[in-house]
């Protein structure tokens, strides 16, 4: 007898269930675009709660490509959220790294983080717009204190997990501490500390957007939000959709990103690095 | 732990942050601080002071029924979050259809920041307590979804096999094997959850509201009373901590297996029981 549940998934390809994906999705918005067209009784409720995906598209196009507006609010968006998300994640490493390497630095850092990680620190908003303005730099500053968390946390649980017994290697083949630390504790802790990096971006994209919501004259932020209140519900999707769509290819991105950086988890990566370096030593 | 040793290891803790508070009182008195931009911290303590002891009225209400009103709507979006989370959750687990057709949503639902729907959620709910109970719901119910199931779909072989020997049925193994060894992804999921789930309420109050502590913080903030902006920022800052505190107690209770400790004072309660009992 063997349990029905948590069974292995079937490996079937992707060309296998693509059909259906597609269809599950066409008759959602099918019928998405029905109830807006016949479920309510009022056009202008219907077209307040669930604008109709015909409707959204046409201001995807509108907002992309006829009229443009979009860009300069998603580069701004960006900007403030990358340039958040780098300070953060600088910051946040650096006290990891910090925090590893000193024990009493490492005692006496332990409330404040404990503090920091209750507080809901996208609450100090207001504070950061009163105090920088409504430019670019309050929205940074927010996402810079968002997004330093994630990079903190996994920094410090990666580097302090180290394989004793490599440890041991690097001591009896005389690795100086630099190298140990380079070589063997940043090296494995590499996982973990882009994952921080993935959840940084994230954290720092809802810090930009609030900042926005607050008071800002240029982001997504801005955007959605006076699409909602000229009620163009239709354009608030839109700009919606477009965060997602921009925030999920920054996503690949990095995950590309990784994949090739931390090289020594793919065998076929690993292979061809150390077939390049093995030339490269003239060991052929 | 002893209670002199904790006494003494909270001292030297509490100490650094006295340091920090003196030497921030310090500057701002001496150094030219400009107290515009950082108020000093007796000015906050003074503002927390007339708060929550001479509970002094502020948007019509004492700060206590901002507390109060934050706090409510953050238990409620949880609430709905985690129900919402466990069970798409327990179906995706159990059903590979519907894992593979409807959970894909969830993780594209994920990457777009549920703080961006706000407006959306305004414009929707209204400016009442609805809007911020949907946005905390939303935004915490990601964190029990994914950890549910990746905590459900954990399968540990031997354990399997050793079901399997003895015979156990479909529900036993469920019960006995499957959710206990899922239940410290669920509670770091739910961990994350609560502090969302806060957070989403915070910002949804941003966005429009006439009670909460997120508008007590803006409306000083945009007045420039930074001391009172601090205050209720400190005021957050115990929210959270509480918040905190009670997911992490219901953890260690619930989940006592994780730390040897909680396993031993469990079996060691499970014996007495049995031996009592003859």
């Amino acid at each position: 007898m063997s349990y029905s549940t948590s069974q292995q998934t079937k490996n079937i390809s992707i060309f296998k269930t693509l059909p259906f994906h597609l269809l599950i999705f066409a008759v959602l918005i099918v019928i998405w675009e029905l109830t807006n067209l016949y479920g309510f009784e009022d056009q202008i409720q219907a077209d307040m709660i669930a604008p109709r995906p015909t409707n959204i598209f046409l201001a995807m196009l509108d907002i992309f490509i006829i009229d443009k507006t979009v860009w300069k609010h998603l580069i701004s968006t960006f900007q403030k959220a990358l340039l958040g998300a780098s300070i953060g994640t600088a910051i946040g490493m650096g006290l990891a790294i910090a925090a590893t390497l000193s024990l009493t630095f490492r005692k006496y850092i332990k409330p404040w983080i404990i503090l920091m990680e209750a507080t809901p620190r996208i609450a100090v908003g207001p504070i950061f717009v009163a105090l920088l303005g409504f430019g670019l730099w309050s929205a940074v500053a927010l996402a810079a204190l968002v997004a330093f968390f994630g990079p903190f946390v996994n920094t410090f649980q990666g580097l302090m997990e180290v394989d004793e017994e490599a440890e041991e290697m690097f001591r009896s083949l005389g690795a100086s501490r630099f190298q140990t630390f380079w070589k063997l504790r940043f090296a494995s802790a590499m996982e973990l500390i882009s994952a921080g990096w993935k959840l940084a971006t994230a954290s720092a994209f809802g810090g930009a957007l609030v900042a926005e919501f607050i008071q800002a004259s240029e982001g997504m932020g801005v955007l959605i939000a006076q699409y909602v209140i000229m009620i163009t519900m239709d354009y608030a999707f839109a700009g919606l959709l477009s965060v997602t769509i921009f925030g999920f290819i920054l996503f690949k991105i990095m995950d590309y990103f990784d994949y090739r950086l931390i090289f020594w988890k793919n065998d076929y990566l690993l292979l061809k690095e150390s077939e390049k370096r093995r030339k490269k030593a003239g060991i052929v | 732990m002893k209670p002199l040793s904790f006494l003494i290891s909270f001292l030297k803790y509490s100490l650094s942050f006295i340091i920090v508070l003196a030497l921030w009182e310090a500057y701002a008195r001496y150094g030219g601080l400009n107290e515009l931009f950082l108020p000093r911290p007796s000015k906050i303590g003074a503002k927390l002071y007339s708060l929550f002891v001479k509970v002094e009225v502020i948007e019509q209400g004492t700060i206590y029924w901002h507390f109060y009103a934050t706090l409510a709507q953050m238990s409620i979006g949880f609430a709905y979050g985690i129900t919402i989370g466990t069970t798409l959750a327990v179906l995706a687990a159990f059903n590979e259809t519907f894992r593979r057709y409807v959970a894909p949503y969830a993780v594209v639902f994920n990457v777009t920041p549920g703080i961006a729907v706000l407006p959306l959620i305004i414009a929707w709910f209204g400016f009442g307590w609805e809007s911020k109970i949907a946005l905390a719901t939303l935004v915490c119910f990601f964190p029990p979804f994914i950890n549910t199931l990746t905590g459900l779909l954990k399968k540990n072989d031997e354990a399997i096999e050793l079901f399997q020997t003895i015979g156990a049925t479909q529900s036993q193994y469920f019960w006995k094997q499957q959710l206990p060894n899922a239940l410290p992804e669920i509670f770091a999921g739910l961990k994350l959850a609560i502090t969302t789930a806060l957070l989403g309420t915070i910002v949804a109050q941003f966005g429009s509201a006439t009670e909460g502590v997120g508008i007590l913080m803006q409306r000083f903030a945009f007045r420039l009373d930074m001391a009172g902006s601090f205050a209720s920022l400190v005021t957050m800052a115990i929210m959270g901590l509480l918040v905190f505190t009670v997911a992490e107690v219901m953890d260690r209770r619930i989940v006592f297996w994780r730390d040897a400790k909680g396993l031993e004072r469990v079996s060691r309660k499970k014996q007495q029981k049995l031996s009592a009992n003859g």
